[in-house]
């Protein structure tokens, strides 16, 4: 699967994380082009069924970021999205349809670029191990 | 054509002469329970079961079902041009359906097939299919076909009759369609007299013990809007969640709702069972429900059933009582009861 | 448990004739075996229907919600922790209800008595203490009571109620040393792609009836997700992809709610262990919170508060 690259979408808050790819962008960082990305106003704004119509759609890899716990620009709206993508790994995972290595979770804040572009290549790694999506996909629907 | 007779033991035989021409559906069981399905070998096919969960409906209205097909590639001369979907139209026998269930057909045969519209799918699944019913020589305990003009034995909707006898299975031709299918089919003998009066014995039997649960007569003549306005229905729809489990398994629900289904380039419309039970199935563009309270989704089903289907097309109740609502309702609504208070004498307005 | 049945009517009968309540929420009697119908009584006269045994699996916490008069219910154990989770959730409130705790020593599983009886139609069932008695056609059997409790139940650790206002029976003793989550481990262990089959192999008879949702008092949303169109979210076809994607988002919205009462799985006219999807995160929420859902009425669920500290060691 030498030719395969991964489509991996990538949910960022407005405040934090979208400033962080930004400041990469402008400081001429370089991670590979496998991401794109969704700018949100927040990490509390995604829906988990956002995450599973990524999966469905045929992302091979979703990755959520936001600000740092304490830095949420809406004061608390990462720190119940952080209860809410704990469940929401665990139970992906328990049931099969995400396998490991497909959905990451970071805190990034608008001034670490490095951290970001550090971030993305082990998210595009990561999804690049677990190989193409298989599982969850919506394909033309099994009906008679 | 008189009955004809054929042993237990050679019955396999027959159902692989069958086989050799037609696509067989017979009752397989699944897990638990019966279900329609294709089969592949003879001793699939179980006739010894009570009833499927799921009506055989699915045979002719699929649950869901591709249409259409379409591509939205851009530079494709055929884009959006809507393909009808492939199917397979191939003669078929289904073998062992009950007679309540056949019976459903018909009555769902003046929605899908009338002088005005013809629903292709229907229609053409209908016209290549056989049915060779089995008896019920023992109906459930939630039956009540004979309370609403059919039975056990009834040939309604039929092309064969099948009526186990224990030893055997006598046959009871009643259509071309019927002479056809036995016609390819050999090893039956004329039917005994011993086993004439068994068969005799086993209707009566059967018919006995579902008895005549309730009158549904009175419900005809009745007002339409004093059966809609009674004052019951409160009572009767306390209890119901607004699931769709009564509607999906019942063989007379026919409504259905039409989706498209777009991924990639490629698109499908697939038709696919709706449930009056649902919030959605009368939800308008303009965010109107006419139906949006539970009460009037459980009147609706209920009066479909037995007033304006029986008013409209003079072809009897839209319920065949197969008692499939009334063993899987999930709170235990029991469409006799409402039969019962919708031919009660007094139904006062509320 | 059937004494309960002339306790419920004692009381109904008081609360309605003292205009305490307006009306009372209970069952009637099925007309088929292991069967009994939730039920609305308004008036004296109708007190006599009231029921009670074995049978009452369903949740009639779920009739609560929009309520506006004043209610008498009775409540099992699951019953009342979930009216706890509905006064959480501002969807009924305490002073309009009137609590007729049931301590409950479990409600029995349709479904496996039916598997055991292989096929033979149980016409009758009658309930006499630790037994049950069915007959049908020519035959004749008595079922343990304990050893065909709801596969919830045999688990339950909380049979008395948590809320109440008169009790119908002296306590019951709560199951002590009860392995809630052996099923889940059995999963958990599984590779992924076992994982995977085995969802696809749970879900596969699936009619999309949504009765699992619809007997969950959870399930109280003006529109739910399935519903939604603009943008639709959820297939409405039977494609196993879009059946996976309402389980399993239906149990994720149940999460740190659900009070594992088996509504859902009662429910089920095709018999698919709906719960396989809500007790890992049953499991999760009580080792990554410490909360059981429905136990104590001044804690927030723990998808509606957080703390500074919540474990994150999957994220980066």
């Amino acid at each position: 699967m030498s030719e395969w690259e991964p489509k991996i979408v990538a949910f960022l808050c407005n405040w934090c994380s979208y400033g962080a790819a930004d400041l990469a962008g402008v400081s001429r960082l370089q991670y590979p082009a496998n991401i794109r990305i969704i700018r949100v106003p927040c990490s509390g704004r995604v829906n988990p069924k956002f995450i599973l119509a990524a999966f469905r759609s045929g992302a091979d890899g979703v990755w959520v970021s936001g600000c740092h716990p304490g830095d949420c620009h809406y004061i608390e709206g990462n720190l119940y999205a952080r209860r809410k993508f704990a469940l929401l790994n665990s139970q992906l995972e328990y049931t099969g349809i995400v396998e490991p290595g497909r959905l990451h979770f970071s805190w990034i804040s608008s001034a670490e670029a490095t951290k970001f572009a550090e971030v993305a290549r082990g998210v595009i790694d990561a999804v690049k191990a677990a190989g193409p999506a298989r599982h969850f996909i919506k394909k033309q629907a099994e009906v008679a | 054509m008189s009955d004809i007779y054929i042993s237990r033991g050679k019955f396999p035989e027959i159902i692989g002469q069958l086989m050799a021409r037609y696509r067989v559906y017979a009752p397989v069981l699944k897990g638990e329970y019966h279900e329609f399905a294709k089969i592949e070998k003879t001793e699939e096919a179980d006739l010894g079961y009570q009833n499927t969960r799921l009506s055989p409906k699915g045979l002719f209205h699929p649950h869901a079902e591709r249409m259409f097909e379409y591509s939205l590639v851009k530079d494709d001369p055929q884009a959006g041009i809507l393909k009808e979907a492939p199917k397979d139209f191939s003669p078929r026998v289904v073998l062992g359906i009950r007679p309540c269930d056949a019976k459903a057909f018909q009555l769902d045969d003046v929605n899908f097939d009338t002088t005005a519209y013809q629903d292709p799918w229907w229609v053409r699944r209908r016209q290549t299919t056989t049915l060779i019913g089995l008896a019920c020589n023992e109906p459930c305990g939630t039956c009540f076909c004979t309370s609403l003009g059919t039975g056990p034995f009834d040939t309604a909707g039929l092309d064969v009759l099948l009526v186990d006898t224990g030893e055997g299975y006598t046959a009871q031709v009643l259509t071309q369609k019927g002479k056809d299918v036995v016609g390819i089919t050999s090893g039956w003998e004329s039917v005994s007299r011993t086993v004439s009066e068994k068969m005799e014995g086993l209707r009566k039997s059967a018919e006995d013990s579902l008895g005549r649960q309730f009158d549904f007569d009175p419900i005809k003549q009745k007002d339409m809007l004093e059966l809609f306005n009674a004052s019951f229905w409160d009572e009767v729809q306390f209890a119901c969640i607004n699931c769709g489990t009564c509607t999906f398994l019942c063989p007379t629900c026919w409504c259905f709702d039409i989706q498209d289904e777009v991924w990639g380039d490629k698109g499908d419309r697939i038709r696919l069972w709706d449930s009056c039970m649902f919030p959605l199935f009368t939800f308008h563009g303009s965010g109107h429900n006419p139906r949006s309270q539970k009460l009037q989704r459980v009147r609706q089903r209920f009066m479909h059933k037995l007033k304006y289907y029986p008013d409209k097309y003079h072809n009897g109740a839209a319920c065949v009582g197969c008692g499939r609502c009334v063993k899987f309702c999930p709170v235990n609504i029991d469409i006799r009861e409402v039969v019962r208070r919708m031919s009660a004498t007094c139904v006062c307005p509320a | 448990m059937r004494e309960y049945t002339e306790r419920i009517r004692e009381a109904a009968k008081r609360l309605l004739s003292e205009q305490r309540v307006d009306t009372v929420i209970g069952f009637r009697r099925g007309t088929v075996p292991f069967m009994n119908e939730p039920f609305l009584v308004k008036s004296v006269d109708q007190v006599d229907q009231l029921y009670w045994d074995s049978n009452c699996g369903i949740n009639l916490a779920n009739y609560l919600p929009k309520r506006t008069d004043r209610v008498a219910v009775v409540a099992k154990g699951c019953d009342s922790r979930n009216i706890v989770v509905h006064l959480l959730e501002n969807q009924i409130k305490r002073d309009q209800l009137y609590i007729l705790g049931a301590p409950c020593r479990g409600m029995v599983d349709k479904r496996r008595m039916m598997a055991d009886l292989k096929g033979k139609e149980p016409l009758h069932a009658e309930e006499n203490g630790k037994e049950i008695k069915v007959s049908g056609r020519g035959f004749q059997v008595t079922f343990d009571r304990q050893t065909y409790l709801q596969s919830n139940c045999a688990i339950c650790t909380h049979r008395n109620p948590v809320v109440y206002d008169e009790l119908l029976g002296d306590p019951v003793e709560e199951q002590q040393g009860v392995d809630r989550y052996p099923d889940v481990r059995r999963i958990e262990a599984m590779s992924v792609d076992e994982r995977w089959r085995y969802f696809q192999e749970l879900i596969a008879p699936c009619i999309r009836c949504y009765a699992c949702r619809n007997a969950c008092p959870l399930c109280y949303c003006p529109t739910c997700f399935v519903d939604e169109s603009r943008p639709q979210w959820v297939g409405k076809t039977i494609d196993p992809t879009d059946t996976l994607t309402f389980h399993f988002l239906r149990a994720y919205h149940v999460a740190g709610r659900c009070t594992d009462c088996g509504s859902c799985e009662r429910a089920c006219p095709v018999g698919i262990e709906v719960r396989k999807f809500t007790k890992k995160l049953e499991k999760e929420v009580k080792e990554l919170y410490g909360y059981e859902a429905g136990v104590t009425p001044d804690q927030r669920p723990p998808l509606d508060t957080f703390k500074p500290g919540d474990p994150e060691p999957f994220i980066k």
